[in-house]
């Protein structure tokens, strides 16, 4: 199993996990760590599919302008897994304060309690 | 011109300033926001504009100085540029109405109300797949953020729930970016290679990305979470939420799945139909106002999605329709909620409020018919090009479920707008000037769109249209007194009757004559009314407008928006009756029904083309001839009112106003008339699975006649017999029609006249009865003969004329008929029309009797005749009506000539004042002079031995040995026709009724038993959009193998 | 004028004298068949001259009211509707002399013109404000409803078979033999149209609009002195003008008084026999009745023509 493999194996079941456990667990704060989790996990698998073997990271101070067509690993997936994690964590970020002040409106924290609005 | 760029530029811009303001100046901040955004319509609108005119070429922007797939690029069309504006107008328009919330909340709201604007302007202009999701994610970070804006704690909760299906959703997004990327090397959407569907990396890659968009547009069923928000959120922002954010996600759906190639197309049209047809299912058991407008919204943006599929491969008709659609959701779905920030409670009743300022009714009624696809706006040419198109690929079950959809969404809309106008309001309306001002301006808007999308159609543009514009006229003159209303009402239509008069063949001018100048000679009974009468002209004047469009219409087109305007008019019209509202929406839902019928019809015809001239519906290829004719012929009947497609008639005419029922019994039925004379006279005969379709006709023609007469007999409400009269009435006419012969023809035409004087005069009669004693039921009347002496006459002449006896002109009707009926092959239909005969003089009768004759009532005693203005109508129909039947010639004889022209034989021989034909003779002037002469001699002989009678009082009876003295049991009134009903009651078992109450029912239940799916539970919304996910990913895979 | 082809004053003599004859006719007639039906019965009966007695009666009687002015009229439409039946169906086929005026319409304007006098007398009898007049019209235009169905077909049948709906053409069809009659040629359309005739004469077992017994006599409770004098002509009249129809339809026409008298007499007859043996009907036992019996004949008559 390659590098690559494992890393996109590891992505997914951490996406899986978090989602499982965004689903299953009722209390709002344990549904945000789930997604963080997933979130991770959708980095690693962007991470991963990204990678070339044998590749150096794409920081040009190391190495030749002239040389790093050839050399460095694809800085795409690189540049786009810093964003998700920024938005990522303006997305939890959101999430926490809405679970304070769902918390504040109701006393709870648990999902199934924030049901009035339905049908 | 500006760079598209400062957009998104000046949007960040003002974000960030807002952030260095300080927290007190809350003032400055909303200026600042305002002014932003301003900017920002500004640049978008301007670029539209250019765009549209040629004076701008569209322009790629490619930031970091590289192309791409180096760097990120931008783009700015004419789609791009006009959704731009969309999105900022609404963001403008949407802050000035959020103000005050804005204001209580701080430059912070303001700040991501502009990150809101922006991120949707990006997510239109952007060609890059990655900074799609980050447009996304700033979407949701922004929207998830105004949801706080709501004063309505519940808002929080919904709010999480968008949260947590948007991290799913992004979940997906990303991991369908970064395969797509890992297939195709580029995160630039133009260059990502048309993938087939199968079960490849790329493919799946693919199918991440369409679907995670597709989620975006809040697809049914996984969509819980979006009713939510619009359920909970500010009505400003649910504005911003529907029309904005709807608008640019489906904008990038449509860039997403023109990259991914033709394979992908039917999962948009797929799932585009099946929410369109879900959303409005549900939308069916809604009467939460904000939530209803969710479901709506879902639905228009499912159809667009549709139609993004449908037509992939159209180019800028694509752009048309869809933008069509598009742009009246948008602005229609906007004002809706800005018009719900302005009624207080939200129960659909309660839009009653809005009656109190009667420009938002109106707006109301613009936005309504915006999103029904009504003409004249964008909706109705997008909706006619949109099946026709369908037609052309022959995908006519599409047409099908298309329509009934809409259908069901006019009946939720229209339902909602009845309620807006009968229904009393508990709570005054929150009036604000600064929020009439927002919706206005979207109405506003609305009747621009329509102008341009007229004069881009094609087609006829329909708001220039002068009868339209002279119905709309009477919007601002609504302010004068209804008398000056009403002599300006009635020089139009005289004046327009002579302007369109040359020209036409006789039966058009007929009909003309009947619509216009008969309804000139209505309105004068409208000069009876008082006050400004509100709301009256434009509806009648509207109604009247589509029945003149509608007699000169050339081409399928003209025809069609003609027939929708009197619909509509008419619907207005009749919703105007004090219990009228149940009525009124039965009868839009039928007549949308028909008119969907004749839409799909004309698409059927037209093979390819988008409009063709009515007189090509005779060179119809054969083998879909019949299936156009039975699709027009059912438009028509409903109309018409045959049986089984009636039910609407009797409330909507019975409950109308005084002045309305002659209006819309006496002429607006002939417009379904008039049609099957259009539609046999091009089409003839047409066979479908060996029957010929107009012996079907006869029959149901006969049917009506019959069952209607029966039902007639047995009402107890004097207008609903009337109703029930008319029915059949028409069902003789429309028998005569398909009898296709020149005597069936002349036949219905001598009822189109004959029905259009008498039942207008009947309908004035007894609507200046009900005037005068409050009640239309007729057990309460009685003996009104020496109060009402005129209105007694008039129905005298009437219930004459209309039986049938001679000499009035209902006896010529019966001899056409029976000479109609010598030179057909069909007997057996006969027998329903004989049996009808007889039982039209029950009702007639009883009519008569129970208002007019037996004893007056105690209460009754002191009543007056009917108005003036009412009596006058009558009594210049009933010297019509005796014109009439001593000179036929005068009306008939053009007619008759040119009916000959048609089928080619001249059966009657008209010489001096007697009509000949092969079978019998008829000699209206002898007929009068024999009757006239020998009841005068008769009465002179009775005056002479009777004339010292002596006038004794009411009770001078021996009734059982006693004298009575209560009228109420004397009067032989209620059930009537008891012995009858023993005999011939089961014909009154309510089978459509029940029919149509068991479809209506139906749809009520599956509404009512599917939106137990929408727990409102977070987690459970986010299940079910992953087994969505699943489900259609199944689905397309297992079509596309 | 164009409307009155070939018109001479003297015509109106010639009608007048039709009416005369028909009108004494029918006096005589009605009082012969009452006789006969007495002495059926047992009983002496009427001396044939009493309808002249009673009708001088009802004139002479002093006490006269009027409830209305439909009241008034509702005997000047039915008796209208009497003699303008007579004036629109040609009497004696082959008269000049009674032809009234038959040229003004045809076969259809005699059957709707049988409705004027019943829908004015309706009317008056309905400003009367008596209940026993309003039950008897409702009972009595139920009735028809049905009652008239069998003839429409019949004569539906009958106009297709001769190709017309001229009277005089379809009389003139029928002459030579008497098998040349409708009632041989189309005798479907016959007994429908026959079974309509006994329906709508006002005899038992279909007399329920008038129900003595119930309803004192119906429509005209409320009528007496002169307007039942007038209403009394047309009784007499009425049924004979009406019987005209019939024979002239079905049963070869009258080529002179007396074969008009002998046919009229018969065809009387038989809705009288019909109604000395039959027990009066409830109004939905006759319109089923009618469904039953009248509605296949026509049906019948008009499919096998």
């Amino acid at each position: 199993m390659s590098l690559v493999q494992l890393s996109l194996a590891t992505g997914f079941l951490l996406i899986l996990l978090g989602l499982y456990g965004a689903l299953t667990n009722r209390d709002i704060i344990r549904m945000i760590v789930s997604f963080t989790i997933a979130d991770t996990g959708v980095n690693v698998v962007l991470v991963a599919v990204g990678y070339l073997p044998g590749r150096e990271a794409p920081i040009l101070d190391t190495i030749p302008v002239a040389e790093a067509a050839s050399r460095i690993t694809d800085p795409v997936p690189q540049a786009l897994v810093l964003t998700a994690i920024v938005i990522g964590l303006g997305v939890t970020a959101l999430m926490l304060a809405y679970a304070y002040r769902l918390f504040r409106a109701r006393g709870s924290l648990d999902i199934s309690e924030f049901t009035e609005l339905k049908w | 011109m500006v760079s598209p760029l400062l957009i998104l530029a000046a949007g960040l811009g003002a974000a960030f300033l807002l952030g260095l303001l300080r927290d007190s100046s809350e003032r400055m901040a909303f200026y600042l926001t305002v002014i932003a955004l301003g900017f920002m319509s500004f640049v978008g609108l301007s670029w539209t504009v250019s765009l549209a005119l040629g004076e701008a070429q569209p322009v790629e922007i490619y930031t970091a100085g590289a192309r791409p797939p180096f760097a990120i690029n931008l783009r700015m069309g004419l789609p791009e540029a006009a959704l731009t504006s969309v999105v900022t107008l609404t963001g403008l328009l949407s802050a000035v109405f959020m103000r005050r919330d804005l204001m209580r909340l701080g430059r912070r709201a303001m700040a991501v109300l502009m990150v809101l604007i922006m991120a949707l302007s990006g997510l239109i202009m952007t060609r890059d797949l990655f900074n799609l999701f980050v447009f996304i994610e700033l979407i949701v970070i922004a929207s998830a953020g105004l949801v706080l804006l709501s004063q309505d704690t519940r808002a929080l909760g919904a709010g999480f729930k968008y949260l947590i299906v948007s991290q799913v959703i992004s979940i997906l997004l990303l991991v369908g970016v970064i395969f797509t990327y890992h297939a195709n090397g580029s995160l630039n959407i133009d260059d990502i290679a048309a993938t087939p569907m199968g079960f490849t990396g790329a493919s799946l890659a693919i199918f991440l990305v369409l679907i995670a968009l597709v989620l975006e547009l809040k697809p049914f069923p996984a969509n819980g979470w979006a009713l939510d928000i619009y359920e909970a959120a500010h009505p400003g922002f649910s504005a911003l939420f529907s029309a904005a954010s709807g608008s640019a996600a489906l904008f990038a759906v449509l860039k997403l799945f023109e990259a991914a190639g033709p394979d992908w197309a039917p999962l948009a049209t797929g799932i585009g139909l099946v929410t369109f047809v879900g959303a409005n299912i549900l939308a069916l058991a809604q009467d939460h106002d904000r939530r209803l407008l969710g479901y709506s919204s879902v639905g228009q943006i499912g159809l667009v999605l549709m139609v993004v599929g449908y037509g992939y491969d159209w180019d800028a008709g694509l752009y048309y329709v869809a933008g069509g659609l598009l742009i009246s959701h948008a602005i229609a779905k906007a004002g809706l909620f800005w018009l719900s920030g302005l009624v207080k409670a939200r129960k659909l009743s309660d839009w009653a409020a809005l009656r109190q300022n009667p420009a938002l009714v109106v707006a109301f009624a613009t936005f309504i018919a915006m999103l029904t696809g009504l003409p004249p706006f964008p909706a109705f040419y997008a909706k006619w090009t949109l099946v026709h198109a369908m037609a052309d690929y022959g995908d006519y079950p599409l047409i099908a479920i298309f329509l009934i959809a809409a259908l069901i969404e006019a009946a939720v809309l229209f339902r909602w707008f009845g309620m807006a106008i009968k229904r009393e309001a508990i709570r005054p309306l929150a009036y604000n000037l600064s929020h009439e001002t927002v919706v206005l301006i979207a109405m506003t808007a609305g009747w621009a769109l329509s102008f341009v999308w007229g004069a881009i159609s094609g087609l006829d543009n329909l708001v220039t249209l002068v009868p339209l514009l002279f119905a709309l006229l009477f919007l601002p003159l609504d302010i004068l007194p209804a008398r000056i209303k009403n002599v300006i009402a009635i020089a139009g239509l005289v004046l327009w009757f002579f302007l369109s008069k040359d020209g036409l063949d006789p039966l058009r001018l007929i009909f003309l004559t009947i619509m216009v100048l008969g309804g000139a000679l209505l309105l004068l009974a409208s000069f009876h009314a008082k006050g400004r009468r509100m709301g009256f002209y434009t509806p009648a004047m509207l109604m009247f407008a589509g029945m003149a469009l509608l007699v000169t219409a050339e081409t399928s087109f003209q025809f069609f928006a003609a027939w929708e305007f009197l619909t509509v008019g008419s619907y207005f019209l009749i919703l105007r009756g004090h219990d009228s509202e149940p009525h009124a929406l039965s009868y839009i839902t039928f007549s949308l029904g028909g008119a969907f019928a004749l839409l799909a019809g004309f698409a059927v015809a037209s093979e390819g083309q988008f409009v063709i001239p009515l007189a090509n519906l005779s060179e119809v290829a054969p083998e879909i001839a019949p299936y156009v004719f039975v699709l027009l012929a059912i438009g028509f009947l409903t109309k018409t009112a045959i049986m089984g497609l009636h039910i609407w008639l009797p409330g909507a005419h019975a409950e109308a106003e005084t002045d309305v029922s002659p209006m819309v019994s006496g002429i607006l039925l002939k417009a379904g008339l008039f049609g099957l004379f259009v539609l046999l006279m091009e089409m003839g005969r047409q066979e479908l699975y060996g029957v010929d379709l107009t012996v079907l006709l006869v029959w149901l023609g006969a049917i009506s006649a019959f069952i209607g007469a029966v039902l007639a007999a047995f009402q107890e409400d004097a207008k609903r017999l009337l109703a029930y009269s008319s029915i059949s009435q028409m069902g003789y006419a429309v028998f005569g029609l398909a009898l296709m012969n020149h005597l069936g023809w002349l036949l219905a035409m001598m009822f189109a006249i004959n029905h259009f004087v008498y039942k207008s005069m009947l309908f004035l009669a007894v609507g200046g009865v009900k005037e005068r004693t409050h009640t239309k039921l007729m057990y309460k009347m009685g003996g009104l003969i020496t109060l009402m002496p005129y209105s007694f006459v008039s129905v005298l002449v009437g219930i004459i004329a209309m039986s049938g006896v001679p000499p009035l002109s209902g006896f010529g009707g019966r001899w056409i008929f029976y000479n109609a009926i010598m030179s057909t092959d069909l007997r057996l239909p006969m027998i329903l029309i004989f049996m009808a005969g007889p039982v039209g003089f029950l009702y007639l009768f009883r009519l008569i009797h129970t208002i007019f004759l037996g004893q007056p009532k105690d209460e009754l005693r002191k009543v007056k005749e009917a108005p003036f203005w009412i009596i006058l109508p009558q009594m210049i129909f009933v010297a019509f009506l005796i014109a009439f039947a001593a000179l036929p010639g005068m009306v008939l004889q053009r007619v008759d000539g040119y009916i000959g022209t048609l089928f080619g034989d001249r059966p009657l021989v008209w010489t001096g004042r007697i009509i000949d034909s092969q079978y019998g003779t008829w000699n209206p002037v002898a007929i009068w002079g024999v009757i006239i002469v020998v009841f005068v001699t008769v009465l002179l002989l009775l005056v002479w031995m009777n004339h010292n009678a002596q006038h004794v009082k009411q009770f001078n009876i021996v009734f059982s040995a006693e004298r009575p003295f209560k009228p109420q049991t004397t009067h032989f009134a209620w059930n009537f026709f008891a012995p009858y009903r023993k005999a011939m009651g089961f014909l009154e078992m309510p089978v459509s009724t029940s029919f149509w109450t068991g479809v209506s029912n139906a749809l009520h239940g599956t509404a009512e038993f599917s939106r137990k799916f929408y727990t409102g539970n977070g987690q459970t919304y986010a299940v079910q959009l992953m087994l969505f996910v699943v489900a259609v990913y199944l689905i397309s895979m297992g079509a596309s193998s | 004028m164009t409307a009155f082809p070939n018109f001479e004053w003297v015509q109106i003599a010639y009608a007048l004298l039709t009416l005369f004859i028909v009108i004494n006719y029918g006096m005589v007639m009605t009082a012969v068949v009452r006789k006969i039906g007495a002495r059926v019965g047992g009983r002496y009966g009427i001396p044939v001259w009493q309808n002249y007695v009673d009708l001088l009666k009802n004139i002479a009687l002093r006490s006269k009211i009027s409830h209305g002015v439909m009241y008034y009229l509702g005997p000047v439409f039915r008796l209208t509707g009497g003699v303008g039946l007579l004036m629109f169906v040609p009497t004696i086929y082959g008269s000049e002399w009674h032809q009234n005026f038959s040229y003004a319409g045809d076969l259809i304007l005699a059957l709707y013109f049988v409705f004027f006098g019943t829908l004015g007398m309706a009317l008056g009898a309905g400003e009367s404000g008596h209940p026993h007049s309003a039950i008897g019209v409702s009972r009595g235009l139920a009735q028809v409803t049905m009652a008239e169905l069998p003839l429409a077909l019949g004569v539906y049948a009958l106009s297709l078979q001769y190709g017309t709906l001229d009277i005089t053409k379809i009389v003139a069809a029928q002459q030579g033999s008497i098998f040349n009659w409708t009632l041989f040629t189309n005798p479907l359309a016959t007994v429908a149209a026959m079974v309509a005739f006994v329906g709508t004469m006002m005899r038992s077992p279909f007399d329920v609009a008038m129900a003595p017994q119930e309803i004192p006599i119906g429509p005209p409770t409320e009528y007496h002195s002169s307007y039942l004098a007038l209403m009394q002509t047309n009784r007499v009249l009425f049924p004979v003008a009406k019987t005209v129809i019939y024979m002239n339809l079905f049963f070869g026409g009258a080529t002179s008084w007396a074969e008009f008298a002998i046919k009229v007499f018969c065809l009387y007859m038989i809705s009288v026999v019909i109604g000395v043996v039959h027990p009066r009907f409830r109004v939905e036992q006759s319109i089923r009745f009618f469904l039953k019996w009248g509605l296949p004949l026509g049906v019948l008559a008009i499919l096998t023509v």
